[in-house]
């Protein structure tokens, strides 16, 4: 028997591969392998602590289960293959499709949990080596309205302040989301800072901890953001409590959105969001009157039909309240992803290139041209829906998919699993066999993130250095080193990288945000925050500050629309889909750590007790959920935390899949799909059974 | 006991190099961050990080964050026995020598933890300073080395030499060849004067004190244990970075011709900790569980056993907790100096 010392070796220096916080972590190494992990106690943001998932990186990344070599499929099986065997197979496949359909042909997707380097490779690789822009990420169903939405009113669509800024506001308004949950070390600076004395206002259907905690609750129902902000509005200009001299010098468009929020007086806002009129009052006073108030908003906002247009309407309160600009205010979207931030930044979009630079804009396909070696396509690409639906329609033919499980994560699983199915080649690069892995018809063993060097950008657009612990597993390794490498194979060699190093030093010649950022400079500041360049050599930790990315704020007047499906006799409860503490997006990785595995089932129905009764629910109660797409079969807990007539779902778990229910109907402007709300049908397996 | 004069404490690491492999708390290079690594000719003087704690205790050496316990071929077990190097640990401070005193005898039966911890010589360093959030003489863990607690006691002099308390006869062996002065005995009664001084100067622990006389006289109301169960988030850090956190779990790995059962470090702050397998669980409530770490923390009822309460002062889970409810901020709230 071998003998097993435990001696430490040494510890790498990191940042968490979880939520876009951006924790500083360090890696543990004990006889080559990864053992535990420590949080770093001088790491700006999260200053020594970590969150559940944090604390168990090493299962996520552990030996088992991993994909060591790649994998070809024969007659339903898989079998180990060469590098080489596996890179002729892809790119035949791709070359034939390109030659009877053209580049549009073959979708990219590219992976919010890998580095910058990795996410520009992809685009590159999509860009240069295939011609196509259909390259897309997981953004799309997160955080793409606030890329949209803002872009529109501010001119950019980040976080416009730091996660230090909690300490500094008075006023903390959480809007559509569970920071303690999803984003827990931020969230527990919420907590510092209520318990400092700051206020507290938190807007959510759910009654939230931080609900729980806070000076006001706004429990609105579910899909109705929109009316809520414009009643807001409508009180605040009743009393005379907008920033009037904000508002003149820095905002246009005012008496467009005047008129538009006076069609909303607090009686029909009361009745579309079901809050009183008096704590729509305290809540716009609360947030006109504070010195400092600091929004930050999540999936609450996005994940609508309506998710662009929530996200100006944020945007349209936080200009009027003149909460924008200064520290300690802002407009803050709360990241899913640890880098989904920057795949957005690096370009991984069907619509722009690196740095937000528009492909449509012959300028920056000239400089990219120039740079790249190669012409570039002129159209916007598909986004990842519209690549599953072309994928259907036959219209794309082979998709590569970089460490994404769409099969778990995305709307309608019974639509996504059609639409691969109909592919004739689907490559997956993932650490493990999640869903869509086992779909594949090649996969391709990635390197960990904890095996690699590469930079991960947070949500307050910190970019920060992550190094390797150890060597990859087996034959894995990092995504860009597998897309040069198949670049080659057909036929475009811009993509010979020596190391991330030199990936980044590329891509930031070309996107002015991250311009005046180098490895050396990063690992000397525990990262930098963008924009980085000349005129802001140190980084910039609050944007806006004297005038906006556009110029003036846009005001832009937008409409209450309910959610596309609503609660029926047929279908009589609303649903919504949520996210645990424990868990993070398909689970491939958290749901590796026996304690993390342990705390939840695999799969809950969260109902409130009214609801519960009426069904003769208890805790536990086996229940099927079934919506117009699909069913699941789960178990219920009962709880206070949802309201009555809307039932939740965590999407984690594959063996209850939320996605199965969720409805695919899209926000016009981004494709995003309505994952927060569509209308469902419970009822009591064990009631049946007797 | 044997004590010696010491004139560079360098030269005791370097003695002890030769005759072990020594792990001490060093910056991982390029960071200020403390941690225990291997001994190496880059690491600095053991002086040099004063007055901070390594993020980390002592304890995963003994007690590793993962361990396999035994594999399973489907016919016969067999046991995983570690088989460790001979180590010293050098530059252990009081309160995490108190908390491997505590975990000795926890672990008293545990074959795993015991093939370690025999393996294993301290060397521990008096602290000269209060550190930041440490209340080590509250709980009667520090500043200065108790007696019997480490192999070797190093205590540094006004005149920055040093004195080496030997307290067991294998610390007596590794100082053998160095052929130290015997110190004046009354040294040893300057040193008991100076730690009353340096604890004297720690700041104000009134409300840890208050706190530990309200939990054992059970006058915290189950209100305060909610409202701070509430800001509970079920991280696990506290019982992580805890010196004498000892609860586990074990689970069961596939591997080639059947299993392997690890063990890993468990924690009593998860809702899943002591749920039952109907789903029935006897601390349901966080608010419940918070309570039963502080009672773990402070209760007189453990005295008993351990000799000490199951708080060394380190102070480590005041700075990890993201939930502000580590040790201060929870003393502070139910004892009411808040």
């Amino acid at each position: 028997m071998d003998a097993t010392t435990h001696n430490i070796s040494k510890i790498t220096h990191s940042i968490c591969p979880f939520c876009g916080v951006g924790c500083g972590i360090g890696l543990r190494v004990e006889q080559g392998k990864i053992t535990g992990v420590e949080p770093l106690t001088h790491h700006p943001v999260s200053q020594g602590s970590l969150c559940a998932k944090g604390w168990s990186t090493a299962y996520a990344v552990d030996p088992i289960d991993r994909i060591k070599t790649p994998l070809i499929k024969e007659n339903g099986e898989f079998r180990p293959a060469t590098w080489d065997e596996a890179y002729r197979v892809i790119s035949e496949a791709f070359s034939t499709a390109i030659s009877e359909k053209g580049p549009d042909a073959i979708g990219i997707i590219a992976c919010a949990r890998a580095t910058n380097e990795d996410c520009y490779a992809a685009q590159k690789f999509a860009r240069a080596a295939l011609r196509t822009n259909n390259v897309d990420h997981c953004a799309r169903i997160c955080h793409s309205p606030s890329v949209a939405g803002l872009q529109q009113t501010l001119g950019s669509g980040a976080m416009t302040n730091s996660i230090g800024d909690i300490e500094k506001a008075d006023l903390i308004v959480i809007f559509g989301c569970d920071p303690t949950e999803n984003h827990t070390v931020l969230g527990g600076r919420i907590i510092q800072a209520k318990l400092a004395g700051a206020k507290l206002l938190v807007v959510d259907p759910r009654l939230t901890r931080l609900a729980k905690m806070a000076d006001l609750h706004l429990q609105l129902k579910l899909g109705t953001n929109i009316a809520l902000i414009n009643g807001l509005l409508h009180i605040t200009f009743a009393n005379g409590w907008e920033a009037k001299e904000f508002l003149n010098s820095r905002c246009e468009n005012e008496e467009a959105l005047r008129a538009k929020v006076a069609e909303y007086p607090p009686e029909k806002v009361t009745a579309i969001t079901g809050i009183p009129e008096e704590k729509l009052i305290s809540a716009a006073r609360m947030y006109t009157e504070a010195d400092r108030a600091m929004l930050s908003y999540g999936m609450g906002i996005t994940q609508y039909t309506t998710g662009t247009n929530n996200v100006i309407s944020i945007s349209n309160l936080a200009l009027v309240a003149g909460q924008i600009g200064r520290e300690g205010t802002g407009i803050n979207p709360l990241r899913g992803q640890n880098n989904v931030q920057g795949a957005c930044d690096m370009g991984a979009l069907p619509n722009v290139f690196p740095g937000y630079q528009e492909v449509e804009e012959p300028a920056n396909r000239e400089k990219f041209a120039a740079s790249w070696q190669q012409q570039l396509p002129e159209h916007k690409g598909l986004t990842s829906l519209g690549m599953t639906k072309g994928a259907l329609a036959g219209e794309v033919r082979c998709m590569m998919i970089m460490g994404e499980d769409p099969v778990v994560t995305d709307p309608d699983q019974n639509h996504v699993r059609r639409a691969l199915e109909a592919l004739d080649l689907l490559v997956v690069v993932e650490l493990v066999m999640t869903e869509t892995a086992s779909m594949a018809d090649v996969i391709l063993p990635a390197a960990a993130f904890s095996e690699k060097s590469g930079t991960f950008t947070n949500c307050e657009r910190r970019v920060q250095l992550i190094q390797p612990a150890i060597p990859p597993l087996g034959e894995a390794k990092p995504d860009w080193q597998i897309l040069g490498e198949l670049a080659n194979h057909l036929g475009y060699s811009g993509m010979n990288w020596k190391s991330s190093e030199a990936i980044f030093d590329e891509l930031a010649r070309l996107s002015p945000i991250y311009q005046g950022m180098s490895y050396p400079k990063l690992a000397a500041n525990y990262g930098l925050q963008w924009p980085c360049n000349d005129q802001a050599p140190g980084g910039t930790a609050l944007l806006h500050s004297k005038e906006f990315s556009r110029g003036k704020g846009r005001l832009i007047p937008v409409n209450h629309a309910d959610p596309a499906e609503m609660p029926d006799e047929e279908y009589p409860l609303f649903f919504t889909t949520t996210r645990l503490h424990f868990h993070y997006g398909c689970g491939s990785m958290t749901r590796k750590s026996p304690l993390l595995e342990r705390e939840t089932p695999n799969g809950v129905l969260f109902i409130n007790a009214k609801d519960a009764e009426t069904l003769a629910i208890g805790p536990q109660t086996r229940v099927r959920v079934i919506s117009r797409r699909g069913e699941v079969e789960t178990r219920a807990i009962v709880t206070d935390e949802v309201p009555p007539g809307t039932v939740a779902m965590p999407y984690h778990f594959k063996e209850a899949p939320s996605n199965r229910l969720t409805n695919n109907a899209q926000d016009p402007v981004t494709k995003m799909p309505e994952l927060k709300a569509c209308a469902v049908r419970v009822i009591n397996l064990e009631n049946e059974a007797t | 006991m044997k004590v010696f004069i010491l004139e560079d404490i360098e030269q005791l690491r370097d003695h002890l190099a030769t005759q072990r492999q020594v792990f001490t708390p060093q910056h991982t290079e390029g960071s200020t961050e403390l941690d225990w690594l291997p001994l190496t000719h880059k690491t600095k003087s053991i002086t040099s990080a004063w007055p901070v704690l390594p993020t980390y205790p002592a304890k995963q050496f003994f007690f590793p964050d993962r361990e396999i316990l035994f594999q399973f071929d489907g016919h016969a077990f067999e046991e995983v026995l570690p088989e460790v190097e001979l180590q010293i640990l050098f530059g252990v401070r009081s309160c995490d020598l108190c908390a491997i005193a505590y975990q000795d005898q926890f672990f008293q039966q545990d074959p795993y933890y015991q093939a370690r911890r025999k393996a294993t010589l301290l060397v521990g360093i008096d602290c000269k300073q209060p550190c930041e959030g440490g209340f080590c003489p509250t709980v009667n863990a520090g500043p200065f080395i108790r007696d019997g607690l480490a192999d070797l006691a190093c205590h540094q002099r006004e005149d920055e030499s040093w004195l080496v308390l030997a307290h067991t006869p294998e610390g007596a062996a590794l100082i053998q060849g160095l052929n130290l002065q015997t110190a004046d005995p009354n040294l040893i009664t300057q040193r008991s004067t100076e730690e009353s001084q340096i604890a004297a100067g720690f700041p104000s622990a009134v409300h840890i004190e208050a706190g530990i006389q309200r939990i054992n006289q059970a006058q915290v109301p189950a209100e305060t244990w909610q409202s701070m169960g509430l800001q509970c988030l079920a991280c696990s850090g506290c019982t992580n970075l805890c010196p004498t956190c000892s609860c586990f779990t074990s689970y069961d790995r596939p591997i080639a011709d059947g299993i392997e059962r690890e063990r890993c470090w468990d924690s009593c702050l998860y809702d899943a900790f002591q749920r039952e397998a109907s789903s029935h669980n006897p601390s349901a409530d966080a608010g419940q569980r918070v309570e039963r770490f502080w009672f773990h923390k402070f209760s007189d009822a453990y005295v008993k056993t351990f000799d000490r309460y199951g708080c060394t002062g380190c102070g480590r889970c005041e700075k990890t907790c993201p939930g502000v409810i580590g040790v201060h901020s929870v003393m502070k709230r139910i004892s009411g100096t808040l």
